[in-house]
């Protein structure tokens, strides 16, 4: 439909949707990426070090870590030449420096590191960490201990395991998720329906309204305005989807693993959210629009101004401030009879139940059952929201009272 | 279709109420618009003209009575067949000016190609070729007008109604839009315009309906209504003392061609006025009663003056035989 089409178009070809569409996750990307690149640029001739294990036991256990670490590392010889040799690397900074492992470092762990500049802490840390490991992990086999005392040593391990949900996400990665894409709803749905709102009072306030529903009905150009800024949404979350399985397909997340020496591989990808909580993102998103922006619609054409409009949205955006608020909460006992309930509430769920499925706490049907009262209630709020809009907008001047909106619904 | 005197009128208002909580808009409006003909829907500044255009359009609904155009009630399908220019005239400032008017084409129902094809000519025509590709908000005030009339007869209406058309347009564009209406009134097309600029409404229009306080005061073929007020204006030009001319029979003094022009209230004696004029020792030139010019029907029945006058004087004006 026309409506559709010039909404849509009138937004996705602005400089503004181009950049914040692209911008948005280069910018989120440059922030993640932009430092290791650094680093790895200063770096990269630090990152390389060589290791003269006098000891003769040692040097593969600690290149190992080193490695895991990010580094470079290779072995070099034990005679005094060699090591001229790589105290002339070190100094014309062909490498970051050379690790020296003897006897001591045995019997006490030290060992010596010997670089051109001083190291930072984490780098001191690191290596020590790889050398004193290493050494343990050698004196405990050679006094005969079990795998198992190292393991204690190396600080244990912790596997939760939830009970009854059924659900094989991990916590760890489902708070991230659910954190992060609530937040996300979040702002996506308030954006795109105040977009909707504007674009209301730009039209009365251009006056150009009153020629279009000359011609069509006024609930069908609040619907096509509706749909139009909320294709411009989803466009824009296809770009970054779309963004998001490049950068997976050429493997970016390995190289800022790599790169940053802090996370693996296997961690970056875990945290990755599956297919179907996009799918649910997406079902929310939508589903949370159609039900703010028709809210929106109605409270723009309330207003003549946009002045006007921040204050009459309060009422509006309490309700979307309310499961921001108590998200924390919901994502620490997502399954709470009180937060069960809450989540339940329509104009809640887009947040809540989407943080609570990405713990893993909603049973399907809890989800189910939100999805279906959403439904319900965008048909409740769209009626009501049409005939206060299709009043609204022919007036100008004053803000109508509460009674007068009523009046409004009645006889619209 | 060029016939005025067509069977079915193009608009046709039937005891059409309109109140806006306690403020009534329009009382009780009954007005036939027969197909083929220009109408001028005149009034006062707050009289209900763009009220009843609104009901008309479908914008707004009456409380009672019924609207039928073209035959339908509002709000259906004729909304294709009818173009539209409101009161208060708005555009997409930073939409195209060909784009705009495709928009506008495609809501009433034309192909996009096609309302750009044709915007295109009208573009042209209107001397604002140049400016298809530029924002709207490029554009001056007047040459937006001239925009958003094209956006109103794109779709080559049956029925035209303008509300307010001339208003802040400068002599030569009022011409250009008036040879436009004219133009369609050739091709058959039912034009319903308001103002309150009389020349303009004497000049185009075969009817008129007056409309003051919500209410239709006259209403009918501009021709037969001057020849029925005709006994109503007093031409006078003299020498002398002025003053001879008030008095019960007259409604309101007017300057005019080089004289006066003396509004009679219904059934006023006129030969008393000129008793007083010759008591007064007035040397009168000219003494005659003219045919009124559509101003002094609109002074005479919504003017100041008539207010005070009882309803039943107001009701008696009422639609021609």
């Amino acid at each position: 439909m026309a409506v559709i089409r010039r909404e849509y178009l009138a937004r996705v070809r602005t400089r503004w949707f181009l950049i914040s569409t692209i911008g948005g996750p280069l910018f989120a990307i440059g922030l993640v990426a932009g430092p290791a690149y650094l680093a790895q640029r200063s770096q990269g001739q630090i990152r390389r070090l060589a290791v003269v294990d006098r000891t003769g036991a040692l040097s593969a256990g600690v290149s190992g870590r080193l490695v895991e670490g990010g580094y470079r590392v290779e072995s070099a010889g034990t005679s005094e030449e060699a090591e001229r040799e790589l105290r002339r690397r070190v100094q014309e900074g062909e490498i970051g420096g050379y690790l020296v492992l003897d006897g001591q470092t045995l019997s006490r762990g030290r060992a010596v590191f010997r670089t051109r500049s001083s190291p930072g802490t984490v780098r001191s840390l690191t290596i020590r960490g790889a050398v004193v490991e290493s050494a343990l992990n050698l004196r405990l086999r050679q006094d005969g201990a079990a795998d198992d005392v190292a393991a204690l040593l190396n600080g244990g391990e912790l596997e939760v395991q939830i009970l009854g949900a059924g659900s094989e996400t991990s916590p760890g990665s489902g708070l991230a998720a659910g954190f992060i894409g609530a937040f996300l709803l979040y702002i996506m749905i308030i954006f795109y329906a105040v977009a909707v709102m504007r674009a209301v009072i730009d039209e009365k306030a251009d006056r150009i309204v009153e020629i279009i529903i000359s011609a069509i009905r006024p609930w069908e150009l609040m619907l096509g305005k509706i749909f139009g800024v909320g294709a411009v949404g989803l466009t824009q979350l296809a770009v970054w989807l779309l963004m998001g399985v490049g950068l997976l397909a050429m493997g970016l997340p390995a190289m800022l693993a790599a790169q940053q020496g802090l996370v693996s591989v296997d961690e970056l990808t875990a945290a990755l959210p599956s297919f179907g909580l996009v799918a649910l993102f997406l079902a929310f998103f939508v589903l949370g629009y159609f039900l703010y922006s028709a809210l929106y619609a109605a409270v723009g054409a309330m207003c003549s101004s946009e002045q006007e409009a921040q204050q009459a949205q309060l009422p509006v955006v309490m309700l979307l401030v309310v499961p921001i608020v108590v998200l924390s909460t919901t994502l620490e006992n997502p399954d709470t009879g009180l937060m069960s309930g809450l989540s339940l509430v329509p104009f809640f769920s887009p947040i809540l139940m989407f943080a609570r499925a990405a713990s893993g706490a909603a049973p399907a049907w809890h989800i189910g059952l939100s999805l279906v009262l959403m439904a319900a209630t965008i048909g409740i709020v769209a009626w009501v929201a049409g005939r206060i809009y299709r009043v609204g907008i022919l007036m100008q001047g004053k803000r109508p009272s509460v009674p007068e909106l009523w009046r409004w619904v009645r006889e619209g | 279709m060029k016939s005025a005197g067509n069977d079915q009128p193009a608009v046709r208002l039937r005891g059409v109420t309109k109140r806006f909580g306690e403020h009534p808009a329009v009382l009780g409006l009954d007005l036939d618009i027969p197909t083929g003909t220009v109408c001028g829907l005149l009034g006062p500044n707050g009289s209900g003209k763009t009220t009843t255009i609104r009901m008309i359009m479908g914008i707004l609904f009456p409380d009672s009575g019924k609207v039928e155009v073209l035959g339908a009630s509002p709000g259906r399908g004729w909304r294709h067949d009818i173009g539209y220019l409101p009161e208060e005239r708005g555009v997409y400032r930073k939409m195209k000016v060909i784009e705009l008017l495709g928009f506008l084409g495609e809501i009433r129902g034309l192909h996009r190609r096609d309302a750009r094809a044709r915007a295109l000519q009208w573009l042209h025509r209107l001397e604002l070729g140049d400016w298809a590709s530029n924002r709207v908000e490029d554009l001056s005030k007047g040459m937006q007008q001239k925009v958003q009339f094209i956006g109103t007869v794109l779709n080559e209406p049956r029925l035209l109604i303008l509300d307010e058309p001339f208003g802040g347009l400068d002599p030569i564009n009022q011409d250009i839009l008036e040879a436009i209406v004219r133009e369609f009134r050739q091709k058959g097309t039912t034009v319903l315009f308001s103002t309150h600029l009389m020349d303009q409404a004497e000049r185009l229009c075969e009817r008129v309906c007056l409309i003051s306080r919500a209410r239709k005061v006259l209403d009918g073929d501009l021709r037969e209504l001057k020849r029925r007020e005709s006994r109503g204006v007093l031409a006078l030009e003299f020498e002398g003392a002025d003053g001879w001319m008030r008095g019960p029979e007259v409604m309101e003094v007017e300057r005019a061609e080089g004289g006066f022009h003396l509004l009679l209230r219904e059934g006023a004696d006129h030969g008393e006025i000129l008793r007083r004029g010759l008591a007064a020792g007035a040397k009168i030139n000219r003494f005659e009663l003219v045919e009124p010019r559509l101003h002094e029907i609109f002074v005479k029945h919504a003017g100041p003056a008539a207010a005070d006058a009882d309803p039943a004087h107001v009701s008696l004006q009422g639609g021609p035989p």
